[in-house]
Formats: C-alpha cells, structure tokens, sequence
C-alpha cells in the first residue's frame, strides 16, 4: 500500500518537475507492425515500427494468441532479429495456426496498444537468397555459353520437401543497364547462349516459395567470355553484303535496260488504225481524201469491161435466226480479199465470220451503175436482227440490211476489187461452177467450182472436183463461213455469165436481176440453207418477205447432187412444203416457179423453221436448164 | 505382386518410378486445389472485408480442426507414413459435403461472378478426384509393401466423421472458405513429405 503511494507520489512529482522545466511529455504513440517473415517456415520474426515515444523512455512488448485460445503470451526473443523485432524459434511456431500479435509501447505516461495484426506462417515465407552461385564457360563445338549453377538456401529444407522453391536468375553485361531475367523453375542450373565474344557479364539468382515472397538477389557473380568467332554473325553479314551486291546489280541491268523492259512488261496499246487510212485527212474535212486510200486501185473501177465482169449471182437472203457463214479461201484474189478484222479467224483459206450476217458480194454491186443482168452476185446475207453484215472481209460492218444493196457494194469494194474479174461461179450451170452445197448434209456448204458437166454437187469437199473457182459455203453449226471464191473460177464464169442473165431470170427474181443478191438468211436446224434474194434496189424493203414465193430454199440434196429447193409461198407457212424445186440437171426446162415433187434420196430434215422467210436459188441451178 | 514390369532389375529405386510419378500427380492435384481456394478466398475479401476488430473473430473454429494435424516440420516428419496418409484422407473426406454445400450457396447468391461459381465446383469435384488419387497412391504403397495395410478406404475415418460433424453448417461462407484454404494447404504439404519420405530420389 505504502509502496503504490509512494509510486504514485513519485509519478506525480515527476509530473510536476517535468511540467516545471517546460516539456511536454506524452504517453508513447502507437507502434505499427509493419511486417513477419518466416525464412523457412519454421521460424519467423515480426518487426514493428515504433510510433513517438512521447519524450519518455519507451518500452516495447510484443503479445500474441494463438488461434482459439485465450492465452496471450509474450515474445520470446527480442534480441536476435535485432532491434524492434521478435523472433519466434521452432518451438514457439505453430504452422497452419492463426497468430494474433499485438505490441504494446509502455513509457510512464501510459502505453499505447499498435492495431492486431493475423498471420498464419505459411504465408509469410520469404527466404533467403540461393546459395553458392556459379558460372562456367563451356564450349559447344566452337560456341561459349554459360553455365550457371547455384544451391537452395540453407536454412530452406527442400529435400524432406517441407518447402518448394522456384528459381530466377538474370543477366547483364557490366556495362548495361538492364537486366535480362530467366525463369528456371524448380532447377539448379541454367545454360545461357548467345554471348558477346570477349563480355564481361554479371549473374544473380533469387528463389520464390509456391505460396510466398521472392528473396532477394543473391550477389553477383562475374564471368568473362573468352574471343570467338562468331560464324554465325558473319555469314550473315557476308549475306546481306552479297544480296545487297545482286540488288545492286539488278538495279543496274534495269536501268541499263529501261527502255526495253518497258516495252516488254508494258506493251503500248495499238490505237485504232485502218490501214492506209489517214485520220489527218479526215480530220481536215477531206473526206474524199480519206477514203480515197481504202480504195482499191479498181474501185471504183472505171474502165474495165463489164462485160468481163459479169457473173451470174444470186442473193440470198438468210433470216435473222439463222447465219451462214461463208468461207472464202484464201486463195481468192489475195488484193481483193481483207480481212479486216478477222483474219485471225480464217484458216486454211476459210475465213470464218462470227458476225449474223455474212454478205458476199459478188463483186458486183460495186458497178452499181451496171444496172443489169450481166453482173450478178451472189450475196450471201445472213441477216441478222442487228443486221450486221459480215463480207469476205470478215468485218462486221453493220449496215442496215435494207439497204444492202447499194451500200454493200460501197463496202466491200477493197475486198472485192479482184471480183470484177471474174465471177462468182456458182451461178452457172452444170458446166459452170458450182456454187452452192446442200447445207444439210454436211457442215459445208460450197459451191462447186465450175464442173464440167454438172451443177452444183454437193457433198463434202468437192473442191477437187469442182476445180477452179467455186464459192465455198460453210456452214457448220449454224456458223456462217465465207464464201469462197477460187481464182480459176474467174474465167469460166465468165463464160456463163451471159447465160446467167437468163436463168435469173428464170428465177423470177425481183426486177433488178443483175444486181440483186441472194442473202443466205440463215442455216435452219438441219442445216438447210435459207437464202433470199435481196432487193437491189435500197428503198426496197428488205428482207422482201413478200417475194418468198419466187424463191425457194434448198430442201435436201439428192443423190445427184442437186439440190431440192423448196419453194416457199409465205412467209411463216410450214416447213413441210412439199413442194420444191429441183435443180436444173434433173430438168433443164424447170423454172424456179415451177414446183413438182421430185424424189429426193436424201430428204432433208422436214423445215420446220416457221421463220424461213425465204430460199435462195442457187443462179447457176436455175440457169443449168438453160444449156 | 511384386514391382512393376517396366523395371528388369530393382537398381537405382527404378521400381518406384511409377510411384513417384503417381504421387507428382496427386500433388499437381493438390497445389491446383489449393491455387482455387486462394482465388477464392481473395476474391471473398474484396467482397466482404472481415472487420479486423470483431471480437467474435478469434473464435473461429474450423470443423476440421478435430482431426489432429502436425503442425510443424518436426511434427510431420516424425509421424509415421501411415498415420500421414490417413490424415490426408481424413481431410479430404471431411471437407466433401461442405464444399458441395458451399457451391451450392455461393450459385445462389447474385454477388458472384459466374467465374468463382464455377471455381467453387471445381474446387468440390477436386476434393473428390484428390481422394480416390490418394487412395491409389496408399494403394500402390501398400502393393510395394512400404506401409502397412492399416491405412483404409473403409475404415473408421468417414464413420466417424460423417455422424459428428455438422458444425460445418454453422460457419459462414467466408470462414468455411478460410479453413478450406487453410486444409488445402496442410493436404498439398503433407502429400510432399510423404513422397519425399517414400521416394526421395525423384526430385525431392
């Protein structure tokens, strides 16, 4: 009692010579906790921080509990993890148990209590750093790495497999700056590669339990890298020397050769050119000028004889479905013949057109001034709804079918101006050439060159057999092919061209026979040749759908090689007219109006195209009676 | 039945290989097990910050806590092997029904993201999946004759477990979530020892 007295008298005389002097003095402030750890999760230490001491001598004590008991106990070691710490030794650590520590700063003004901290020891593993680190300079044929080797802490017990540790090592030159960081998981060594020839470079290594804190790192460890060659670098060195030299190169033959590359990759576009055709001319207004060049030294033909050119034609008129194509061989005048624009399509002497309507001119109609029946041409038009025209040339000139007459003639001068000199064979009789095939029954459909004793044969390649010239008439799939015209033909045609002016007439043609032409109007199904004869006369409507009956188409061929032509009486009426016309050899006095049966041994598939708007009459057919 | 045929001759531990690799599978096992349950744990903690200062707090008891664990390195190492792989089971066993029922809580309530729903029942098959690696594992041991045939799958540990322990029940989500956590870790640690025990040449 007397003791508590005093202390208290002592405290309170304190007090007052403390407050005299003219200090203030206050209980300690609060300690914090700031952190435990547990180097192996067998021991740990706790460390606080402490707060002001309030001017008076402080002293601090730690308190724990352990999880579900009430019993506080006091740190057992101040001393050996320094100043303001505890440390917990392995028979006060309970692993897997909540710790609740407190410290307690006491001075004499009073004591103050730090906040509660929790820690369970498994999760505040951090241990020390790895031990007896080292490196090696191993040699891989002629390349260095390093070999990095180094220990678990001591104090961490892995080999009972009480604690897992994960491993980082990093790396860096002596003169770098950054660190380049490796993960080795649970291993002790690690190799490195790719090392500067001649380097110095320092390591360290840190380890990390499963559930915990990184160490820290180890110290450093030096290794130097002894001079090697890196062959690597330098060949790729020498490969980008080489390939920047083959650039170079390169660069150079491109330039060198500039021009011609040029031309090679990037070809000039060909403008529109017509040949001999000058646009300057036409441009200045001379329009005469211009076409003066397209014209053919013949054309128009001025002082030729006429009568040498005169030659039994017939236009045909084909119907917009159907085209023929008429071939021409090659072997025509070659000056009179220009393909113009589809040479690439004629072949063996064939020009092929795939334009609707192929008109051959025969040459004629360029005299247009002849008005007469000497000149006649075989025109073979398929005509097309565009009505484009396609003659020998093979250029598809679209011209207004109604037209044809007149304009073809203008037309087709350049390609025609050998025509003047001889004719069109087929028109002629049995002696003379022939000039049309029975389309449906082969492919092609030619006209007979003059033969000697007959009229048009058909069949196949008669060309032989024919002889000179002969318009050659292919058609094959509904294509249209020029019609051909042999060179030889030229003189015997001439011969028959007289004889011609008549069978037109025979044939009833529309008034202006001479020059009138037959258009093939187009290739029925079973390849039958529809032909119709195409008015001279421009303001004529054309197709002259009218005039069907005084044409007929070829119905068939028959074994003499005549051909059946079925005469039409209208326009639309059905095919299967029996009526037809046989060609001139059967009976010479036959007209083209005359309509009989006749046998035909090959009977042509039954026309039943409703639109065959008209035949054609091959002229020499119908001239044939005449000889 | 003797070692395993992949071995000719018993040199250098060679029969143990596939019980060393057994046991790297279970404790692969475990340490996934574990890694979930912290998620878990952390991501309760940002939803519901335990106060620090609640008094009731000390007195957290977890249900498991009846079952007598080794509390240290000592400890652990000096229990013998069987005891240690009955403890395991012991654990795994008790911790069964209430992470089931944990899953089942946690997917009713709305706060939760989809993502810890499902860590929640994938923690709860693991617990399952771990047990029947375990019981394999005492299996092989006992096939190998390294431990006795005392350690069984139908003995005493779930009899007594399931009868008594329904305290479970009572703890809150968060508490149950830190006794797991805790458990989970006591399973993966014990597991190592063991191997270490058992098999220590591969890679102990």
């Amino acid at each position: 009692m007397r003791k508590a007295e005093g202390g208290i008298l002592l405290r309170l005389l304190l007090l007052f010579m403390l407050h005299a002097t003219g200090t203030s003095y206050s209980p300690p402030g609060k300690p914090t906790l700031t952190r435990c750890r547990s180097p192996e999760k067998e021991t740990f230490t706790c460390w606080w921080e402490p707060g002001s001491d309030g001017g008076l001598p402080t002293k601090y004590a730690l308190y724990y509990r352990k999880e579900n008991s009430d019993k506080v106990f006091e740190c057992p070691d101040y001393r050996t993890a320094g100043e303001n710490s505890c440390f917990f030794n392995k028979n006060d650590t309970s692993v897997w148990v909540n710790y609740n520590i407190t410290v307690v700063a006491t001075n004499a003004l009073g004591r103050t209590f730090s906040d509660p901290v929790d820690i369970d020891v498994v999760y505040i593993v951090k241990p020390n750093p790895p031990e007896n680190l080292a490196l090696t300079v191993l040699w891989d044929q002629t390349w260095p790495y390093l070999h990095v080797s180094w220990e678990s802490p001591q104090k961490a017990d892995t080999r009972s497999g009480w604690i897992t540790l994960i491993y980082e090592l990093r790396i860096k030159l002596e003169d770098e700056d950054e660190w380049e960081e490796h993960p080795a998981g649970q291993q002790k060594t690690f190799n490195i590669f790719s090392l500067c020839s001649g380097g110095k470079y320092l390591v360290q290594v840190r380890c990390k339990p499963d559930h915990g804190f990184w160490s820290e790192w180890s110290s450093s460890q030096y290794v130097k890298v002894p001079e090697y060659f890196n062959r690597e670098k330098s060949m790729w060195v020498l490969a980008v020397i080489f390939s920047a030299f083959a650039l170079f190169i390169i660069t150079w033959l491109i330039h060198m050769n500039c021009h011609n590359l040029k031309q090679c990759i990037l070809p000039s576009v060909p403008g529109p050119k017509i040949k001999g055709f000058d646009e300057q001319l036409l441009k200045d207004g001379k329009s005469m000028d211009a076409f003066s060049s397209l014209v053919g030294a013949n054309f128009p033909p001025t002082t030729t004889n006429y009568e040498d050119l005169l030659v039994e034609y017939l236009e045909v008129f084909v119907p917009e479905e159907r085209e023929l194509m008429l071939e021409e061989t090659k072997e025509l005048h070659n000056d009179s013949l220009k393909f113009e624009n589809s040479t690439s399509d004629c072949d063996s002497g064939r020009g092929s057109c795939d334009s609707h309507t192929l008109l051959i001119d025969k040459s004629e109609e360029e005299k247009g001034q002849q008005p007469d029946q000497q000149s006649s041409e075989i025109k073979m038009d398929g005509k097309g709804q565009d009505e484009e025209d396609k003659y020998l040339t093979c250029s598809p000139e679209n011209v207004d079918s109604h037209q044809l007459s007149s304009e073809k003639v203008k037309t087709w001068p350049s390609s025609f101006s050998p025509l003047p000199e001889y004719s069109p064979i087929p028109l002629q009789q049995p002696n003379s050439h022939e000039t049309s095939k029975q389309p449906c029954l082969s492919d092609s459909l030619f006209a007979a060159g003059p033969l000697p004793s007959h009229f048009p044969h058909l069949g196949h390649n008669t060309k032989d057999e024919i002889g000179s010239s002969y318009w050659q008439f292919g058609i094959s799939n509904k294509q249209l092919h020029l019609l051909h015209q042999q060179m030889e033909a030229h003189q015997q045609l001439q011969a028959h061209k007289n004889a011609s002016v008549s069978n037109i007439g025979h044939l009833q043609l529309p008034s202006v026979r001479f020059t009138e032409y037959v258009e093939v109007q187009r290739v029925s199904d079973q390849n039958m040749v529809i032909l119709h004869p195409v008015p001279s006369h421009p303001e004529t409507s054309y197709p002259d759908w009218h005039q069907t009956e005084e044409y007929s188409k070829v119905k068939c061929v028959d074994n003499d090689n005549g051909l059946l032509l079925l005469q039409r009486e209208g326009v639309e009426e059905g095919m299967d007219m029996c009526s037809y016309e046989e060609l001139p050899e059967s009976d010479p006095s036959k007209t083209t109006n005359t309509t009989f049966t006749s046998p035909c041994s090959q009977p042509a598939p039954s026309v039943q195209d409703e639109r065959v708007v008209g035949g054609y009459v091959e002229t020499s057919v119908f001239t044939l009676p005449t000889y | 039945m003797k070692a395993a045929s992949i071995c000719p001759n018993d040199q250098t531990g060679c029969h143990l290989l596939p019980l060393a690799n057994l046991f790297d599978r279970v404790i692969q096992h475990s340490a996934r097990m574990h890694g979930i349950s912290d998620d878990l744990h952390s991501e309760f903690e940002l939803y519901f910050l335990p106060s620090k200062n609640q008094i009731g707090r000390v007195s957290r008891n977890c249900h498991t806590s009846t079952i007598l664990t080794p509390n240290g390195k000592e400890n652990a190492q000096r229990i013998a092997r069987e005891e240690l792989a009955e403890i395991i089971l012991k654990l795994l066993v008790a911790w069964r029904d209430p992470l089931w029922h944990f899953h089942q809580s946690m997917s009713q309530h709305d706060e939760f993201t989809n993502f810890s729903s499902n860590k929640s029942l994938e923690m709860s098959d693991m617990v399952h999946e771990l047990r029947k690696g375990v019981l394999k594992v005492v299996e092989k041991m006992q096939m190998l004759g390294i431990i006795s045939n005392s350690v069984g799958d139908t003995g005493s540990p779930e009899a007594l477990l399931t009868s008594d322990s329904a305290e479970w029940r009572f703890m809150k989500d968060y508490d149950l979530l830190y006794c797991f956590r805790r458990d989970s870790n006591k399973i993966q640690n014990y597991l190592k020892i063991l191997k270490c025990r058992i098999v220590p040449k591969h890679g102990c």
